[in-house]
């Protein structure tokens, strides 16, 4: 059972203060550094730093291109001061060793109170994988976070190449759930959808997630940026009817196929002007009324650009890596453990000259 | 420090925050394989281009341009090394020298050292004044370094030399001009300071009003009160120098000047009463006379001309007197006509070339303030041509580069440059060829005051900024200040 942040009560809102509640990250800074002890002094090769940090997409949910007739719902503003947080997550891989990869990841939750956005970030931790303990590292932060009935299935632990997202995935649960139990009548927004049901989605977490946020009145929306659902043959979020938004476009008789599990409602956002819809997720338990006021309160309280919301958009940019702090955990971990860099020769460039254009990029 | 890149004679090194180097340092970059250094020094500094700074910034101010509130956890403590990799600078060098088996310099800049192997340290001035030989038998100190060591340069080395010191208002040129001539004349060294505002004329006195050790050779002379000069002392080609060049006598009227001067001068007959009678019985054009006259009273009223010879001796005998045992003539133009001065600085050049010609002068240093506020347009070039051969060493001093003209520039042997902020006063400056002109505009636009960049001979090359030193001399030439006695 994983402890709760340490609240104080404020007139309005119940949210995080310091010191944050730290059963993970503790977890995650004891597991980081139990890794990385085993690399003294040996090479590390410099991974370039042109990494997918934390683009998601619903590839998981399979669902076939229907012919169905959305409903187009209007979306009048509220204004009604309402508390918006956000959460998001990145990893990247920093190098390679003789036995493994070097990997970081590290964790954003955002949130706007009083036209002021405030937040806490979690990392960078950073963590050496080898074929050795990549199970152990995973199963302990799993059992750190969902208890010991999740790691019953071994078939769930990740392969080398997974685990930076499958470890990013895991801080961005913990912090969902911290969120949604510390939080009150306020909107959390995800980034992604509301699928679960896939190995680093148990149905069981994203489930205790919305029921915890439903608990405290909390209305969770998830926003994917990328989308593979299609409607009569189309991109969802392309085939856009004439209509000035903000709207939604309600897709009801969507099913996942098992062992996926849809937790929420799929609408196609349109909240501001400009060419950008996307996904949409909101929490299937909630009353339809709700829903649609959820939406309502979030175009209201906060701003929004392309029609994304700027908190969700913030929780991105502050968790995501620059290439600047990768060569600073580069250089952290060269002095703390000794690492020498050497850099191995690019096949690629080495056999095609001009034309071969690099691992990073094939 | 790591060499990062070479382009030509620029360098520029990787430096990060715990190293510090800044402005004009000397670093050595030592290729221990190959043997040899390289001596160079940081014209600027700037941020090292790192990956994702601007991201970094741009992320830390999104809430309305201020910075947002928030909670870092970061168990690792990797935000030090952020920060250590976001301050590391670019220091941009220049190349001024290569070391050989550890002593022998050269100014050459044809090798690369290895990137990965050379070392790169700061390299001390005192070491680099050691290296590059700068010393010698006449000490004149400067003032103190970035490194608290003293800048000694030889006077041998201002000997032969053109120099120029230069710098905006109120920066300290006046200041090194006195350090220097004090200098000088400790050498026994025959000084000439034309001072247009009076700033020397206490070079003698201490700063509380007392005589120095130099009040004996300190000679001023005032023209009109105790410089004069007798028209028999002339020599007709000085006197013609000055109708033509300070007074605009035309051609024709010079002509007929000459036959009046001869005339007279066979008559033994050459005062200022037989002069003016003599042009006005003269057999002439009405114009040509007119022309004589008003020159002939411009010289009356100058006051600068004498009948009688006693009166007009001070000049030859301060300038012998010195030539013995060392000292500075101070020709105070303070309350001195444009015109007059022209006159005197005519007759006085003239003179010293007679006196170095004939070898009754060995050499002169001459001191030269806003010397174009006196010097005719032709004396530019004899000065650093001609005159240098006869033995008139010249240092000008100004705050207007741009009055000095671009082949002085070209010629100087030392430049001693203050701070300046103006482009255009850098971008003229810069064409002088004992340096290049990135230093020049990078060094000195960040120079506080008393602070000077020494260029050319007198540091072998090496440029080197000196905080110039204290000088106990009384301070003239002072701004007068409307609001000073009301506080």
């Amino acid at each position: 059972m994983i402890e709760q942040y340490t609240i104080t009560t404020t007139p309005k809102y119940n949210f995080p203060q310091k010191p944050i509640e730290t059963a993970l990250p503790q977890r995650l800074l004891e597991l980081s550094i139990h890794s990385l002890r085993h690399i003294q002094n040996q090479q590390i090769q410099l991974t370039p730093q042109a990494v997918a940090q934390n683009g998601k997409i619903d590839a998981q949910l399979q669902v076939p291109s229907l012919n169905l007739k959305p409903t187009i719902i209007q979306i009048k503003p509220k204004t009604q001061e309402t508390l918006v947080a956000a959460i998001d997550t990145s990893s990247i891989k920093i190098g390679e060793t003789k036995t493994g990869i070097l990997i970081a990841i590290r964790g954003a939750t955002i949130w706007k109170q009083n036209k002021r956005y405030r937040y806490i970030r979690l990392g960078p931790f950073i963590f050496h994988i080898t074929e050795e303990n990549k199970t152990e590292v995973y199963n302990a932060l799993q059992r750190a976070y969902l208890g010991q009935q999740s790691i019953q299935n071994h078939q769930y632990t990740p392969n080398m190449t997974q685990m930076p997202t499958r470890l990013a995935t895991l801080l961005e649960r913990w912090l969902q759930l911290a969120t949604a139990k510390t939080m009150t009548n306020s909107l959390i927004l995800l980034d992604g959808s509301l699928t679960a049901g896939t190995p680093d989605t148990p149905a069981n977490v994203m489930r205790e997630i919305l029921e915890n946020a439903r608990k405290t009145g909390n209305a969770v929306l998830a926003f994917s940026k990328m989308t593979t659902m299609r409607l009569n043959g189309n991109l969802i979020t392309e085939a856009l009817p004439n209509f000035a938004p903000p709207f939604l476009l309600e897709l009801s008789g969507l099913r996942a196929k098992p062992p996926l599990i849809s937790f929420g409602n799929i609408y196609v956002a349109r909240l501001s002007n400009g060419n950008c819809a996307f996904r949409l997720d909101i929490d299937r338990e909630l009353p339809s009324q709700e829903k649609v006021e959820a939406v309502e309160k979030l175009v209201g309280n906060d701003l929004l650009v392309q029609g994304y919301p700027e908190t969700l958009r913030l929780a991105h940019i502050l968790c995501t890596f620059t290439a600047n702090e990768v060569i600073a955990m580069q250089h952290f971990i060269t002095r703390r453990y000794g690492l020498k860099i050497i850099n191995r020769p690019d096949m690629h460039k080495l056999l095609f000259g001009p034309f071969g254009k690099g691992e990073a990029n094939t | 420090m790591k060499l990062y890149k070479k382009e030509g004679n620029i360098v520029q090194i990787l430096s990060f925050p715990n190293e510090t180097a800044e402005k004009s340092d000397y670093l050595l970059i030592e290729d221990a394989d190959a043997g040899k250094a390289l001596i160079a020094q940081v014209i600027d500094v700037q941020f090292a281009s790192i990956p994702g700074v601007l991201e970094e910034l741009l992320r830390s101010l999104p809430d309305g341009g201020e910075i947002m509130q928030g909670e870092d956890f970061d168990p690792l403590e990797i935000a030090p090394h952020i920060t250590y990799i976001q301050d590391a600078s670019l220091l941009i060098c220049k190349i001024r020298a290569t070391i050989e088996n550890g002593e022998n310099l050269s100014p050459t800049s044809a090798w690369l050292p290895s990137r990965s192997q050379s070392t790169i340290k700061k390299l001390s001035i005192p070491k680099l004044l050691k290296l590059a030989r700068i010393n010698g038998e006449l000490p004149i100190v400067l003032g103190g370094t970035k490194d608290a060591s003293l800048l000694t340069i030889d006077a041998s080395s201002l000997d032969g030399r053109l120099n120029i010191i230069t710098g905006k208002k109120e920066t300290g040129k006046s200041h090194l001009s006195k350090l220097l001539i004090s200098s000088l004349v400790g050498y026994k060294a025959t000084v000439v300071v034309f001072d247009l505002n009076g700033e020397y004329l206490s070079l003698g006195m201490t700063a509380d009003g007392k005589k120095n050790v130099l009040y004996d050779k300190i000679h001023i002379l005032t023209p009109a009160q105790n410089f004069k000069v007798a028209l028999k002392q002339l020599n007709l080609h000085v006197l013609l120098e000055i109708l033509i060049h300070a007074l605009h006598l035309p051609g024709t009227s010079a002509r007929e000047f000459r036959r009046i001067w001869q005339s007279l001068k066979e008559r033994n007959m050459l005062t200022l009463h037989d002069l003016g009678e003599a042009i006005r019985n003269w057999h002439c054009n009405q114009h040509v006379r007119d022309a004589l006259f008003s020159r002939y009273y411009a010289l009356v009223n100058s006051g600068f001309f004498t009948d009688n010879v006693a009166e007009a001796t001070l000049l030859e005998e301060c300038l012998f007197r010195a030539k013995e045992q060392g000292g500075a003539i101070i020709i105070n133009l303070r309350n001195t006509s444009p015109i007059d001065r022209q006159i005197v600085v005519e007759y006085l050049l003239g003179k010293l070339v007679e006196l170095l010609t004939s070898w009754k002068l060995k050499a002169v240093f001459l001191f030269a303030e806003e010397a174009h506020l006196y010097l005719r347009e032709t004396y530019w070039d004899d000065i650093v041509t001609r005159m240098r051969h006869f033995g008139i060493f010249t240092t000008f001093i100004t705050n207007q580069p741009d009055t000095i003209r671009e082949n002085i520039y070209r010629q100087a042997d030392n430049i001693f440059l203050f701070n300046f902020t103006n482009e255009h006063d850098l971008e003229v400056v810069s064409r002088a060829a004992r340096v290049d002109a990135e230093t020049v505009k990078s060094i000195a636009r960040d120079l506080p005051p008393h602070h000077c960049l020494v260029l050319g001979k007198v540091v072998k090359d090496f440029p080197i900024v000196v905080k110039v030193r204290a000088l106990d001399v009384k301070t003239m030439g002072e701004t007068r200040l409307f609001f000073k006695d009301l506080n």
